[in-house]
Protein backbone atom coordinates (compact mmCIF):
# COMPACT_ATOMS: atom_id res chain seq x y z
CA UNK A 1 0.00 0.00 0.00
CA UNK A 2 3.22 2.52 0.32
CA UNK A 3 6.23 1.79 -0.01
CA UNK A 4 8.94 4.50 0.88
CA UNK A 5 12.87 3.97 -0.66
CA UNK A 6 15.38 6.15 1.04
CA UNK A 7 13.38 9.37 0.75
CA UNK A 8 14.62 12.52 2.19
CA UNK A 9 13.11 15.85 2.22
CA UNK A 10 14.67 18.71 2.66
CA UNK A 11 12.92 22.08 2.81
CA UNK A 12 13.66 25.69 0.77
CA UNK A 13 15.01 26.88 4.20
CA UNK A 14 17.58 23.70 4.01
CA UNK A 15 15.91 22.06 6.85
CA UNK A 16 15.80 18.53 6.46
CA UNK A 17 12.77 16.75 7.77
CA UNK A 18 12.92 13.39 6.84
CA UNK A 19 16.42 11.79 5.79
CA UNK A 20 16.93 8.00 4.05
CA UNK A 21 13.44 6.55 5.15
CA UNK A 22 12.62 3.40 4.38
CA UNK A 23 9.31 2.23 5.11
CA UNK A 24 6.87 -0.26 3.57
CA UNK A 25 2.67 -0.33 5.11
CA UNK A 26 0.67 -3.10 3.48
CA UNK A 27 -2.58 -3.64 2.65
CA UNK A 28 -4.80 -3.29 5.63
CA UNK A 29 -2.49 -2.45 8.08
CA UNK A 30 -2.69 -0.02 11.26
CA UNK A 31 0.53 2.06 12.08
CA UNK A 32 0.91 4.72 15.03
CA UNK A 33 3.86 7.27 14.27
CA UNK A 34 5.42 8.62 17.03
CA UNK A 35 8.26 10.83 18.26
CA UNK A 36 8.33 14.06 19.43
CA UNK A 37 7.88 17.58 17.82
CA UNK A 38 10.07 17.83 14.94
CA UNK A 39 10.78 14.49 14.28
CA UNK A 40 9.99 14.23 10.73
CA UNK A 41 5.49 12.85 11.01
CA UNK A 42 3.71 15.32 9.66
CA UNK A 43 6.50 15.35 6.52
CA UNK A 44 5.91 11.79 6.05
CA UNK A 45 2.29 12.26 5.98
CA UNK A 46 2.00 15.26 3.53
CA UNK A 47 4.35 12.83 1.39
CA UNK A 48 1.62 9.96 1.21
CA UNK A 49 -0.80 12.56 0.02
CA UNK A 50 1.06 14.59 -2.27
CA UNK A 51 1.06 17.67 -0.36
CA UNK A 52 4.82 17.67 -0.72
CA UNK A 53 6.98 15.97 -3.04
CA UNK A 54 10.43 14.26 -1.59
CA UNK A 55 13.93 15.97 -2.56
CA UNK A 56 14.68 12.49 -3.26
CA UNK A 57 14.00 8.94 -3.24
CA UNK A 58 10.86 7.13 -3.58
CA UNK A 59 7.24 7.07 -2.67
CA UNK A 60 4.67 4.84 -3.89
CA UNK A 61 0.94 5.17 -2.67
CA UNK A 62 -1.19 2.35 -3.83
CA UNK A 63 0.64 2.28 -7.07
CA UNK A 64 1.06 6.19 -7.42
CA UNK A 65 4.78 7.46 -7.95
CA UNK A 66 3.64 10.31 -5.82
CA UNK A 67 7.28 12.21 -6.51
CA UNK A 68 6.40 11.68 -10.35
CA UNK A 69 3.15 12.30 -10.52
CA UNK A 70 1.82 14.63 -13.05
CA UNK A 71 -0.44 17.73 -10.99
CA UNK A 72 -3.38 17.09 -12.60
CA UNK A 73 -3.34 13.30 -11.33
CA UNK A 74 -3.41 14.40 -7.82
CA UNK A 75 -6.84 14.83 -7.54
CA UNK A 76 -7.85 11.02 -7.98
CA UNK A 77 -4.70 9.84 -5.91
CA UNK A 78 -6.53 12.01 -3.10
CA UNK A 79 -10.09 10.08 -3.33
CA UNK A 80 -8.02 7.20 -2.67
CA UNK A 81 -6.95 9.13 1.06
CA UNK A 82 -8.78 10.18 3.53
CA UNK A 83 -6.85 12.71 5.84
CA UNK A 84 -8.01 14.01 9.20
CA UNK A 85 -5.86 17.01 11.46
CA UNK A 86 -5.39 17.89 14.42
CA UNK A 87 -7.39 21.57 13.99
CA UNK A 88 -10.37 19.29 12.50
CA UNK A 89 -11.04 22.09 9.66
CA UNK A 90 -14.72 21.66 8.84
CA UNK A 91 -16.56 24.66 7.15
CA UNK A 92 -18.10 26.75 10.18
CA UNK A 93 -20.90 28.22 7.93
CA UNK A 94 -22.52 24.59 7.51
CA UNK A 95 -23.52 21.83 9.12
CA UNK A 96 -22.69 18.36 9.69
CA UNK A 97 -24.13 16.59 6.70
CA UNK A 98 -23.17 19.64 4.57
CA UNK A 99 -19.30 19.29 5.71
CA UNK A 100 -19.31 15.66 5.20
CA UNK A 101 -21.48 16.05 1.86
CA UNK A 102 -19.13 18.46 0.54
CA UNK A 103 -16.28 16.10 0.15
CA UNK A 104 -18.27 13.93 -2.21
CA UNK A 105 -20.44 16.77 -4.20
CA UNK A 106 -16.78 17.94 -5.19
CA UNK A 107 -15.85 14.98 -6.82
CA UNK A 108 -19.43 14.83 -8.62
CA UNK A 109 -20.93 11.79 -6.64
CA UNK A 110 -24.91 11.32 -7.28
CA UNK A 111 -27.11 12.91 -4.81
CA UNK A 112 -28.37 10.08 -4.11
CA UNK A 113 -25.25 7.93 -3.18
CA UNK A 114 -24.37 11.23 -1.14
CA UNK A 115 -27.37 11.16 1.04
CA UNK A 116 -27.04 6.84 0.95
CA UNK A 117 -22.88 7.60 2.15
CA UNK A 118 -23.44 10.76 4.40
CA UNK A 119 -25.89 8.47 6.86
CA UNK A 120 -23.94 5.84 6.69
CA UNK A 121 -20.38 7.69 7.94
CA UNK A 122 -22.70 9.76 10.36
CA UNK A 123 -23.80 6.15 12.07
CA UNK A 124 -19.93 5.03 11.78
CA UNK A 125 -18.75 7.77 14.10
CA UNK A 126 -21.86 7.92 16.32
CA UNK A 127 -23.54 11.23 15.27
CA UNK A 128 -26.78 10.03 13.30
CA UNK A 129 -28.47 12.84 15.14
CA UNK A 130 -26.35 15.70 15.03
CA UNK A 131 -26.51 15.55 10.98
CA UNK A 132 -28.38 19.85 11.30
CA UNK A 133 -25.80 20.98 13.78
CA UNK A 134 -23.14 23.76 12.65
CA UNK A 135 -19.55 22.68 13.84
CA UNK A 136 -19.80 25.66 16.72
CA UNK A 137 -22.58 23.46 18.48
CA UNK A 138 -20.27 20.68 18.81
CA UNK A 139 -17.80 19.39 21.26
CA UNK A 140 -13.84 19.24 19.90
CA UNK A 141 -14.19 15.37 20.07
CA UNK A 142 -18.05 15.15 17.88
CA UNK A 143 -16.22 18.08 15.75
CA UNK A 144 -13.07 15.57 14.68
CA UNK A 145 -15.31 12.73 14.40
CA UNK A 146 -17.39 15.07 11.72
CA UNK A 147 -13.78 15.39 10.20
CA UNK A 148 -13.52 11.59 10.37
CA UNK A 149 -16.70 11.02 8.78
CA UNK A 150 -15.50 13.35 5.92
CA UNK A 151 -12.30 11.75 5.54
CA UNK A 152 -14.52 8.26 5.22
CA UNK A 153 -17.26 9.15 3.10
CA UNK A 154 -15.67 8.63 -0.32
CA UNK A 155 -14.24 4.86 1.00
CA UNK A 156 -10.47 5.41 0.73
CA UNK A 157 -8.00 2.36 0.89
CA UNK A 158 -6.22 4.35 3.57
CA UNK A 159 -6.90 6.61 6.38
CA UNK A 160 -3.92 9.37 7.32
CA UNK A 161 -4.46 10.90 10.83
CA UNK A 162 -2.08 13.95 11.96
CA UNK A 163 -2.33 14.24 15.59
CA UNK A 164 -6.11 14.05 15.47
CA UNK A 165 -6.56 13.24 19.08
CA UNK A 166 -4.29 16.70 20.22
CA UNK A 167 -7.42 18.90 20.96
CA UNK A 168 -9.24 16.41 22.94
CA UNK A 169 -9.26 15.53 26.10
CA UNK A 170 -8.93 11.33 26.77
CA UNK A 171 -11.93 10.11 26.94
CA UNK A 172 -12.48 11.86 23.21
CA UNK A 173 -8.76 10.80 21.98
CA UNK A 174 -10.14 6.87 23.26
CA UNK A 175 -13.02 7.59 21.34
CA UNK A 176 -11.47 8.63 18.16
CA UNK A 177 -8.63 5.66 18.18
CA UNK A 178 -11.53 3.09 18.83
CA UNK A 179 -13.52 4.50 16.24
CA UNK A 180 -10.18 4.35 13.79
CA UNK A 181 -9.92 1.00 15.17
CA UNK A 182 -12.79 0.13 14.11
CA UNK A 183 -12.57 1.68 10.53
CA UNK A 184 -9.25 -0.48 10.03
CA UNK A 185 -10.95 -3.67 10.75
CA UNK A 186 -13.36 -3.02 7.70
CA UNK A 187 -10.55 -3.02 5.72
CA UNK A 188 -9.27 0.23 5.47
CA UNK A 189 -5.47 0.90 6.29
CA UNK A 190 -4.96 3.41 8.62
CA UNK A 191 -1.64 5.84 9.80
CA UNK A 192 -1.37 7.98 12.78
CA UNK A 193 0.49 10.34 14.08
CA UNK A 194 0.97 10.88 17.68
CA UNK A 195 2.71 11.90 20.51
CA UNK A 196 -0.50 10.31 22.69
CA UNK A 197 1.90 7.52 24.38
CA UNK A 198 -1.22 6.17 26.59
CA UNK A 199 -3.56 5.88 23.50
CA UNK A 200 -0.15 3.90 21.62
CA UNK A 201 0.08 1.29 24.37
CA UNK A 202 -3.49 0.48 24.59
CA UNK A 203 -4.05 -0.47 21.08
CA UNK A 204 -1.26 -2.87 20.86
CA UNK A 205 -0.44 -2.22 17.06
CA UNK A 206 2.29 -1.55 14.50
CA UNK A 207 4.70 1.53 16.16
CA UNK A 208 7.30 3.59 14.05
CA UNK A 209 9.22 5.21 15.94
CA UNK A 210 10.91 8.79 14.61
CA UNK A 211 13.15 11.03 15.21
CA UNK A 212 15.33 13.70 13.66
CA UNK A 213 13.53 13.03 10.17
CA UNK A 214 14.52 9.44 10.92
CA UNK A 215 13.27 6.10 12.04
CA UNK A 216 14.83 4.74 15.14
CA UNK A 217 12.09 1.59 15.87
CA UNK A 218 9.36 -0.35 13.55
CA UNK A 219 8.24 -3.14 15.80
CA UNK A 220 4.53 -4.94 15.80
CA UNK A 221 2.18 -4.79 18.62
CA UNK A 222 4.68 -2.43 20.36
CA UNK A 223 3.99 0.37 22.79
CA UNK A 224 5.62 3.65 23.13
CA UNK A 225 7.26 5.07 26.19
CA UNK A 226 7.78 8.73 26.09
CA UNK A 227 11.50 9.41 27.40
CA UNK A 228 11.38 11.33 30.59
CA UNK A 229 14.19 13.78 29.78
CA UNK A 230 11.77 15.07 26.61
CA UNK B 1 -18.55 18.78 -15.69
CA UNK B 2 -22.02 17.37 -14.95
CA UNK B 3 -24.80 19.73 -14.65
CA UNK B 4 -25.36 19.59 -10.79
CA UNK B 5 -21.66 20.09 -10.45
CA UNK B 6 -22.35 23.66 -12.41
CA UNK B 7 -24.92 24.35 -9.97
CA UNK B 8 -22.47 23.82 -7.13
CA UNK B 9 -20.29 26.44 -8.58
CA UNK B 10 -22.75 28.63 -9.34
CA UNK B 11 -24.23 28.24 -5.47
CA UNK B 12 -20.62 28.64 -4.37
CA UNK B 13 -20.02 31.73 -6.41
CA UNK B 14 -23.60 32.97 -4.83
CA UNK B 15 -22.36 32.95 -1.85
CA UNK B 16 -18.89 34.73 -2.41
CA UNK B 17 -20.86 37.56 -3.82
CA UNK B 18 -23.28 37.48 -1.21
CA UNK B 19 -20.48 37.54 1.42
CA UNK B 20 -19.21 40.35 0.20
CA UNK B 21 -22.22 42.66 -1.44
CA UNK B 22 -20.78 46.21 -1.29
CA UNK B 23 -17.68 45.32 -3.21
CA UNK B 24 -20.08 43.40 -5.80
CA UNK B 25 -21.96 46.21 -6.07
CA UNK B 26 -18.83 48.32 -6.75
CA UNK B 27 -17.50 46.08 -9.47
CA UNK B 28 -20.72 46.22 -10.99
CA UNK B 29 -21.04 49.94 -11.00
CA UNK B 30 -17.35 50.68 -12.30
CA UNK B 31 -17.97 47.68 -14.88
CA UNK B 32 -21.07 49.51 -16.12
CA UNK B 33 -19.94 52.65 -15.77
CA UNK B 34 -16.69 52.09 -17.91
CA UNK B 35 -18.73 50.27 -20.55
CA UNK B 36 -21.17 53.30 -21.08
CA UNK B 37 -18.40 55.87 -21.81
CA UNK B 38 -16.78 53.58 -24.09
CA UNK B 39 -20.01 52.69 -25.81
CA UNK B 40 -21.12 56.38 -25.78
CA UNK B 41 -18.00 57.14 -27.57
CA UNK B 42 -18.53 54.35 -30.09
CA UNK B 43 -21.90 55.40 -30.76
CA UNK B 44 -20.86 59.15 -31.38
CA UNK B 45 -17.90 58.66 -33.79
CA UNK B 46 -20.17 56.19 -35.42
CA UNK B 47 -22.07 59.28 -35.86
CA UNK B 48 -20.05 61.49 -36.62
CA UNK B 49 -18.21 59.33 -39.29
CA UNK B 50 -21.74 59.18 -41.19
CA UNK B 51 -22.67 62.53 -40.69
CA UNK B 52 -18.51 63.39 -42.73
CA UNK B 53 -19.25 60.76 -45.58
CA UNK B 54 -22.86 62.35 -46.06
CA UNK B 55 -21.39 66.00 -46.28
CA UNK B 56 -18.19 64.32 -48.46
CA UNK B 57 -20.71 62.80 -50.64
CA UNK B 58 -22.11 66.06 -50.99
CA UNK B 59 -18.85 67.62 -51.86
CA UNK B 60 -19.63 69.62 -54.58
CA UNK B 61 -18.87 72.62 -56.09
CA UNK B 62 -21.82 74.97 -56.87
CA UNK B 63 -21.03 77.64 -59.05
CA UNK B 64 -23.61 80.21 -59.01
CA UNK B 65 -25.18 81.85 -62.29
CA UNK B 66 -26.16 85.65 -62.58
CA UNK B 67 -30.24 86.15 -62.46
CA UNK B 68 -30.20 87.18 -65.91
CA UNK B 69 -28.18 84.41 -67.97
CA UNK B 70 -30.44 82.72 -70.19
CA UNK B 71 -31.18 78.85 -70.17
CA UNK B 72 -29.44 78.33 -73.43
CA UNK B 73 -26.15 79.60 -71.91
CA UNK B 74 -26.60 77.80 -68.43
CA UNK B 75 -26.70 75.03 -70.53
CA UNK B 76 -23.77 75.65 -72.75
CA UNK B 77 -21.75 75.98 -70.19
CA UNK B 78 -22.51 72.72 -68.47
CA UNK B 79 -21.56 70.90 -71.86
CA UNK B 80 -18.17 72.50 -71.30
CA UNK B 81 -17.76 71.95 -67.74
CA UNK B 82 -18.32 67.75 -68.47
CA UNK B 83 -15.70 67.61 -71.16
CA UNK B 84 -13.45 68.84 -67.91
CA UNK B 85 -10.89 65.42 -67.30
CA UNK B 86 -11.33 66.73 -63.39
CA UNK B 87 -14.92 66.40 -63.57
CA UNK B 88 -17.21 62.94 -62.69
CA UNK B 89 -20.08 64.05 -63.05
CA UNK B 90 -21.94 67.67 -63.49
CA UNK B 91 -25.84 68.94 -63.49
CA UNK B 92 -27.70 71.76 -63.49
CA UNK B 93 -29.78 72.81 -60.96
CA UNK B 94 -32.63 75.10 -61.16
CA UNK B 95 -33.57 77.35 -58.75
CA UNK B 96 -37.00 75.89 -58.58
CA UNK B 97 -35.13 71.94 -58.67
CA UNK B 98 -33.24 74.24 -55.23
CA UNK B 99 -36.03 75.55 -53.31
CA UNK B 100 -37.49 72.07 -53.47
CA UNK B 101 -34.52 70.49 -51.92
CA UNK B 102 -34.06 72.55 -48.99
CA UNK B 103 -37.97 71.82 -48.33
CA UNK B 104 -36.99 68.15 -48.45
CA UNK B 105 -33.82 68.73 -45.96
CA UNK B 106 -36.39 71.26 -43.47
CA UNK B 107 -38.07 67.74 -43.49
CA UNK B 108 -41.36 68.71 -40.55
CA UNK B 109 -39.91 72.29 -40.31
CA UNK B 110 -40.61 73.15 -44.35
CA UNK B 111 -43.19 75.61 -43.40
CA UNK B 112 -40.48 78.30 -42.34
CA UNK B 113 -39.93 78.54 -46.44
CA UNK B 114 -43.38 79.39 -46.71
CA UNK B 115 -42.76 82.84 -45.66
CA UNK B 116 -41.36 83.03 -48.92
CA UNK B 117 -44.76 83.05 -50.85
CA UNK B 118 -44.31 82.54 -54.01
CA UNK B 119 -40.63 84.20 -54.58
CA UNK B 120 -37.78 82.12 -54.89
CA UNK B 121 -34.34 83.92 -53.92
CA UNK B 122 -32.23 81.25 -55.22
CA UNK B 123 -30.02 81.14 -58.03
CA UNK B 124 -29.76 78.17 -60.83
CA UNK B 125 -26.58 76.39 -60.30
CA UNK B 126 -24.36 74.04 -61.54
CA UNK B 127 -23.60 71.73 -58.97
CA UNK B 128 -20.16 69.80 -60.17
CA UNK B 129 -19.11 66.37 -58.29
CA UNK B 130 -15.19 66.11 -58.87
CA UNK B 131 -13.09 63.08 -59.96
CA UNK B 132 -10.15 63.80 -57.09
CA UNK B 133 -10.82 65.58 -53.77
CA UNK B 134 -8.09 67.75 -53.98
CA UNK B 135 -9.51 68.74 -57.40
CA UNK B 136 -12.05 70.58 -55.79
CA UNK B 137 -10.08 74.09 -55.50
CA UNK B 138 -8.14 73.67 -59.06
CA UNK B 139 -12.34 73.12 -60.46
CA UNK B 140 -13.79 76.08 -58.57
CA UNK B 141 -11.36 78.55 -59.46
CA UNK B 142 -12.01 77.27 -63.50
CA UNK B 143 -16.01 77.37 -62.68
CA UNK B 144 -15.40 81.17 -61.38
CA UNK B 145 -14.05 82.15 -64.98
CA UNK B 146 -17.29 81.02 -66.68
CA UNK B 147 -18.93 83.81 -68.30
CA UNK B 148 -22.56 84.45 -66.45
CA UNK B 149 -20.63 82.40 -62.90
CA UNK B 150 -21.05 84.98 -59.94
CA UNK B 151 -19.72 83.16 -57.14
CA UNK B 152 -18.88 79.30 -56.55
CA UNK B 153 -18.42 77.46 -52.99
CA UNK B 154 -17.00 74.10 -52.08
CA UNK B 155 -17.50 72.20 -48.61
CA UNK B 156 -13.94 70.68 -48.41
CA UNK B 157 -13.16 73.12 -45.16
CA UNK B 158 -16.19 71.91 -43.37
CA UNK B 159 -15.33 68.20 -44.34
CA UNK B 160 -11.66 68.25 -42.98
CA UNK B 161 -12.53 70.06 -39.64
CA UNK B 162 -15.07 67.01 -39.38
CA UNK B 163 -12.50 64.15 -39.82
CA UNK B 164 -10.45 66.12 -37.33
CA UNK B 165 -13.21 66.00 -34.76
CA UNK B 166 -14.15 62.44 -35.32
CA UNK B 167 -10.22 61.44 -34.80
CA UNK B 168 -10.20 63.63 -31.77
CA UNK B 169 -13.57 61.92 -30.43
CA UNK B 170 -12.48 58.50 -31.43
CA UNK B 171 -8.69 59.10 -29.31
CA UNK B 172 -10.55 60.63 -26.48
CA UNK B 173 -13.31 58.23 -25.93
CA UNK B 174 -10.59 55.47 -26.25
CA UNK B 175 -7.87 56.74 -23.87
CA UNK B 176 -10.94 57.14 -21.50
CA UNK B 177 -12.86 53.63 -22.15
CA UNK B 178 -9.28 52.34 -21.72
CA UNK B 179 -8.90 53.18 -18.22
CA UNK B 180 -12.25 52.85 -17.17
CA UNK B 181 -11.64 49.51 -18.08
CA UNK B 182 -8.82 48.99 -16.40
CA UNK B 183 -10.43 50.56 -13.68
CA UNK B 184 -13.08 48.22 -13.44
CA UNK B 185 -10.83 45.12 -13.85
CA UNK B 186 -8.65 45.93 -11.27
CA UNK B 187 -12.11 46.42 -9.15
CA UNK B 188 -13.13 43.05 -10.20
CA UNK B 189 -9.91 41.60 -9.79
CA UNK B 190 -9.74 42.32 -6.12
CA UNK B 191 -13.48 41.28 -5.45
CA UNK B 192 -12.10 37.53 -6.88
CA UNK B 193 -9.25 37.54 -4.52
CA UNK B 194 -11.37 38.44 -1.76
CA UNK B 195 -13.70 35.46 -2.63
CA UNK B 196 -10.63 33.33 -3.18
CA UNK B 197 -8.88 34.77 0.49
CA UNK B 198 -12.35 33.84 2.21
CA UNK B 199 -12.90 30.80 0.63
CA UNK B 200 -9.21 29.49 1.72
CA UNK B 201 -11.00 26.62 4.24
CA UNK B 202 -13.22 25.38 1.08
CA UNK B 203 -10.32 25.78 -1.47
CA UNK B 204 -7.90 23.32 0.92
CA UNK B 205 -10.62 21.20 1.80
CA UNK B 206 -12.22 20.38 -1.95
CA UNK B 207 -8.15 19.99 -2.80
CA UNK B 208 -7.67 17.42 -0.04
CA UNK B 209 -10.72 15.04 -1.00
CA UNK B 210 -10.00 15.14 -5.02
CA UNK B 211 -11.28 17.69 -6.20
CA UNK B 212 -10.19 18.36 -9.65
CA UNK B 213 -8.60 22.11 -10.52
CA UNK B 214 -11.21 23.00 -12.56
CA UNK B 215 -13.69 22.84 -10.17
CA UNK B 216 -11.84 24.76 -7.69
CA UNK B 217 -11.39 27.34 -10.54
CA UNK B 218 -15.06 27.67 -11.70
CA UNK B 219 -16.60 29.11 -8.95
CA UNK B 220 -14.10 32.18 -9.52
CA UNK B 221 -14.63 32.14 -12.70
CA UNK B 222 -18.30 32.26 -12.49
CA UNK B 223 -18.04 35.10 -10.38
CA UNK B 224 -15.95 37.12 -12.75
CA UNK B 225 -18.36 36.48 -15.57
CA UNK B 226 -21.63 37.45 -13.13
CA UNK B 227 -19.81 40.43 -12.09
CA UNK B 228 -18.56 41.79 -15.75
CA UNK B 229 -21.83 40.35 -17.39
CA UNK B 230 -24.55 41.89 -14.63
CA UNK B 231 -22.39 44.94 -15.30
CA UNK B 232 -22.73 45.19 -19.34
CA UNK B 233 -26.04 44.18 -19.05
CA UNK B 234 -26.58 47.36 -17.31
CA UNK B 235 -24.40 49.24 -19.77
CA UNK B 236 -25.33 47.82 -22.61
CA UNK B 237 -28.94 48.63 -21.71
CA UNK B 238 -28.48 51.79 -20.93
CA UNK B 239 -26.84 52.72 -24.16
CA UNK B 240 -29.43 51.13 -26.20
CA UNK B 241 -32.08 52.69 -24.76
CA UNK B 242 -30.64 55.77 -24.43
CA UNK B 243 -29.50 55.86 -28.14
CA UNK B 244 -32.72 55.00 -29.29
CA UNK B 245 -34.81 57.42 -27.04
CA UNK B 246 -31.55 60.25 -28.13
CA UNK B 247 -32.12 59.23 -32.00
CA UNK B 248 -35.68 59.74 -32.18
CA UNK B 249 -35.67 63.47 -30.64
CA UNK B 250 -33.20 63.98 -32.55
CA UNK B 251 -34.58 62.85 -35.81
CA UNK B 252 -37.54 64.82 -34.58
CA UNK B 253 -35.67 68.20 -33.94
CA UNK B 254 -32.57 68.01 -36.33
CA UNK B 255 -34.00 66.13 -39.35
CA UNK B 256 -31.36 66.93 -41.53
CA UNK B 257 -28.76 65.57 -39.44
CA UNK B 258 -28.13 62.17 -41.12
CA UNK B 259 -27.35 60.01 -37.60
CA UNK B 260 -27.36 56.11 -38.02
CA UNK B 261 -30.25 54.84 -37.37
CA UNK B 262 -30.08 52.51 -33.94
CA UNK B 263 -31.99 49.39 -34.94
CA UNK B 264 -28.29 47.83 -36.28
CA UNK B 265 -25.81 50.08 -34.60
CA UNK B 266 -26.94 50.32 -31.16
CA UNK B 267 -27.67 46.52 -31.00
CA UNK B 268 -24.28 45.27 -32.12
CA UNK B 269 -22.70 48.09 -29.80
CA UNK B 270 -24.96 46.73 -26.77
CA UNK B 271 -24.11 43.34 -27.93
CA UNK B 272 -19.86 44.36 -28.05
CA UNK B 273 -19.96 45.48 -24.79
CA UNK B 274 -22.02 42.98 -23.33
CA UNK B 275 -18.85 40.46 -24.90
CA UNK B 276 -16.07 43.15 -23.46
CA UNK B 277 -17.82 42.93 -19.76
CA UNK B 278 -17.88 39.15 -19.72
CA UNK B 279 -14.15 39.48 -21.13
CA UNK B 280 -13.49 41.39 -18.10
CA UNK B 281 -14.88 39.10 -15.97
CA UNK B 282 -12.66 36.27 -17.46
CA UNK B 283 -9.58 38.52 -17.39
CA UNK B 284 -9.86 39.17 -13.99
CA UNK B 285 -9.62 35.68 -12.79
CA UNK B 286 -7.06 34.79 -15.05
CA UNK B 287 -5.36 37.60 -13.20
CA UNK B 288 -6.29 36.50 -9.82
CA UNK B 289 -6.03 32.36 -10.58
CA UNK B 290 -2.18 32.74 -9.31
CA UNK B 291 -3.40 33.82 -5.70
CA UNK B 292 -5.58 30.58 -5.74
CA UNK B 293 -2.50 28.46 -6.50
CA UNK B 294 -1.16 29.68 -2.97
CA UNK B 295 -4.09 29.32 -0.93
Amino acid sequence: MISMRRVTKEYPNSVIALQDVDLEIGKGEFVFLVGPSGAGKTTLLRLLFREEVPTSGSVIVNGHDVGRMRPRQIPFLRRQIGVVFQDFRLLPQRNVHENIAFALRVIEAHPREIKRRVAQVLELVGLSDRGHALPAQLSGGEQQRVALARAMVGRPVMLLADEPTGNLDPQNAEDMVRIMLEINRLGTTVVMATHAAHLVNRARQRVVAMEGGMIQRDELAASYHVEVNR
Amino acid sequence: MRLRTWVFCLNEANQNLLRNPVLAIASVTTTAISLLVLGVFLLLTVNVNAIATSVESQVAVRAFFAKNVPQSQETAELQTVRSWSQVRTATLVTKAQALAELKKEFGDQAKVLDSLGTANPLEDSLSVAVQKPQDVKAVATRLSHLSGVVHTTYQSAVVSRLFALINDIRVVGLVIGILLLIGSLLVITNAIRLGMAARRREVAIMRLVGATESLVHWPFILEGLILGGIGAIVASGLAYWSYVAAYHSAVRSLPFLPLVSPSPVARDIALLLLVLGILLGAVGFRISVRRLARV
